[in-house]
């Protein structure tokens, strides 16, 4: 009987902490020198000024996407124009999304060119790496098609913002996935595009405590609602602490 | 022959219980915050109510058209199939409909901006003439509107698959399964919108539980013949469900989270869900086998009243499906509105499965001529059955 007792009781403790995830954004944070992206966006500065018009692609794969959210509207790029819509008042502002899932830099700089023909854009925010380090791309081959993608996107005149990895259990798991974070920093330095760093800002989050299951779906790889949603917003500041900074 | 099995199997009070069981986890689990969800299978290993389902659905599409097939042939009962594809057709595109109408209802007559501005889209602003061209194609399909799709497609082969999974469901099982691997290994999927998009439910894959379901249903009393395992089958089951529970909680807590080997996480992850991992089918079988042993169909408890709800549920699976998939939206605005207060979620929980469960019952009450009574031991129309 007592054994019974113990083990209710240890069923319980366990079903304690239970709680439903939260939409909340109090729970969305990331310590501000995350949130810099190390560019001032001059492309973009200059559409703006002459413009009244920004106008940004969002190339990636399947966060990009949207893949499972329960609203496209959740996907980080969607947040990505009602923030700065709100934030840049009488400018044109237009996020177009070229997310494809399953893609990585391979397919992506492939159709990069056709991208920006198609929609001319002042900036892109180029999210990549997550697919590549899940299935092990070599790195000299994800370094040289990460390359070719920036040098023909900055000859076509547009600021680029390198999004790295997704910290979801699917990337914690891959064996090489600092390397290809290291690759992203670097080429971003030398390619004169801005980074940021959704791998240290979701680092951040479970550091905090926050349990995947607050901001990945359940199958240990895509960003959920909230994941999303956060993601659009620190984003958002991102940018726009680039745009008005020196 | 094995049809004879098939015919003289009748109805299996399970599949009515545990397919009511599957609509009522769905509809809380579609409720994006909601405490109540952790009395569901979701949280506790890898598969969830989706598998449990499509694989009752598979089983009851056997066992309720190859008796139609052996008495009127294959051309009448096909043409019964076709009709319940399309009666699932009408079914999805009027929830389409009214799904989309709570949307547009909710955003202007509750005049809540943060709810316009989260759900105005839904994927129907940009070209909302051409969305509705590609929702009656199926290749648009607002959220939680997945499911009725991949039935609608695995039901319209399902006429050319009948004739062998009766008499060689084992080599069903094969091609199945064939047609799973390659679907992985090479990305196959069913073309979507917007463009570059495809099925959240991949059918080329998920038909692997439905035609599981289906040869379960064609073997019937030949499955006695795993009972030799039954032991070892079990052990492995649970030892199985022990692993997946272990890591679907660790989601949940970080401390049991950093217990996992990281080769084991390289060996797991990602947990497919549009192209239905391998770790969720076999998480699936193990519950299912476990649920095969604990209870027998002529288990009495599964008669009791308390029951009832549940198997008039499962009875009438299409209009409660469509009821339960309304209603998660209705509960997730006005879980918002309360800003996620705990008893909000267990109030809207509580109230939805009520009334998906009055309206299981009208439905009964037409369908028996206005008459439905406690009605144990009646026997429904066999097309209603899938």
């Amino acid at each position: 009987m007592s054994r019974a007792w113990l083990w209710l009781g240890v069923a319980v403790s366990l079903l304690l902490p239970m709680t439903a995830s939260s939409q909340s954004m109090t729970l969305c944070r990331a310590k501000p020198e995350l949130l810099e992206l190390g560019n001032p966006l001059l492309a973009a500065r200059k559409s703006i000024a002459e413009r009244r018009k920004l106008r940004i692609i969002a190339l990636g794969s399947s966060s990009t996407s949207g893949y499972g959210v329960s609203n496209p509207v959740f996907a980080y790029p969607a947040q990505l124009k009602m923030g700065l819509d709100k934030a840049l008042p009488g400018i044109d502002v237009d996020v177009i999304n070229r997310g494809i899932g399953g893609q990585d830099v391979e397919e992506m700089s492939a159709r990069l060119r056709g991208e920006l023909q198609e929609n001319p854009a002042s900036l892109v925010v180029w999210q990549t790496g997550t697919n590549a380090a899940i299935r092990q791309m070599p790195l000299d081959k994800f370094t040289r098609w990460l390359r070719d993608g920036l040098a023909l996107g900055k000859s076509l005149g547009a600021d680029f913002v390198l999004m790295n990895l997704q910290y979801v259990p699917a990337v914690v798991a891959a064996p090489d996935k600092e390397a290809y974070e290291k690759i992203m920093a670097a080429a971003a330095k030398e390619y004169d595009a801005g980074l940021f760093r959704r791998f240290d800002i979701m680092h951040g989050w479970y550091q905090d405590g926050m349990p995947y299951a607050q901001f990945v779906q359940l199958d240990g790889l895509h960003l959920n609602d909230f994941g999303q949603k956060c993601i659009g917003k620190l984003l958002t500041k991102s940018i726009l602490n680039s745009l008005n900074g020196p | 022959m094995t049809v004879q099995p098939v015919i003289a199997s009748g109805r299996d009070v399970r599949l009515d219980l545990f397919r009511g069981l599957a609509l009522w986890f769905i509809f809380v689990d579609h409720v994006p915050t909601n405490i109540v969800s952790w009395l569901t299978v979701r949280n506790y290993g890898f598969s969830d109510a989706t598998e449990i389902f499509v694989f009752i659905s598979g089983y009851t599409a056997v066992i309720a058209y190859a008796r139609m097939m052996e008495r009127d042939g294959w051309l009448r009962a096909a043409a019964r199939i076709y009709r319940r594809v399309w009666q699932l057709y009408v079914a999805h595109i009027l929830l389409f409909v009214a799904f989309s109408a709570q949307v547009v209802w909710v955003s202007i007559a509750r005049d809540m901006p943060s709810l316009i501005e989260e759900m105005e889209l839904m994927g129907l602003g940009q070209n909302p003439y051409q969305a509705i061209l590609e929702a009656a194609l199926l290749k648009f399909r607002p959220v939680n509107l997945d499911v009725l799709p991949l039935y609608i497609v695995l039901l319209a082969a399902f006429p050319f698959v009948l004739p062998a999974v009766i008499r060689w469901p084992f080599g069903v099982i094969a091609v199945s399964l064939l047609l799973y691997a390659a679907t992985c290994r090479y990305d196959w999927n069913l073309p979507a919108y917007p463009e570059n998009k495809v099925w959240y439910f991949n059918p080329l894959a998920w038909q692997v539980v439905f035609y599981g379901g289906a040869a379960c249903a064609s073997l019937g009393p030949q499955l006695a013949w795993l009972d030799r395992f039954r032991r070892p089958l079990a052990a492995l089951a649970v030892l199985y469900l022990i692993f997946a529970a272990f890591i679907a909680l660790s989601w949940h807590y970080n401390p049991l989270e950093q217990l996992v080997p990281a080769w084991v996480g390289r060996l797991i992850y990602p947990i497919d869900k549009t192209n239905i991992d391998i770790l969720r089918v076999l998480h699936f079988l193990a519950l299912a086998w476990l649920v095969r042993l604990l209870v027998p169909a002529d288990s009495p408890f599964l008669r009791w009243h308390l029951f009832a709800p549940l198997r008039r549920c499962g009875e009438q699976s299409l209009l409660i499906f469509c009821i339960g998939t309304f209603l998660a939206l209705s509960a997730q605005v006005i879980v918002s509105h309360f800003e996620e207060s705990v008893l909000s979620q267990i109030v809207v929980s509580v109230a939805g499965v009520v009334v998906m469960c009055a309206a299981a019952y009208v439905a009964t009450w037409f369908k028996g001529g206005g008459s439905a009574g406690q009605g144990t031991g009646r026997t429904p129309s066999v097309e209603a059955v899938p």
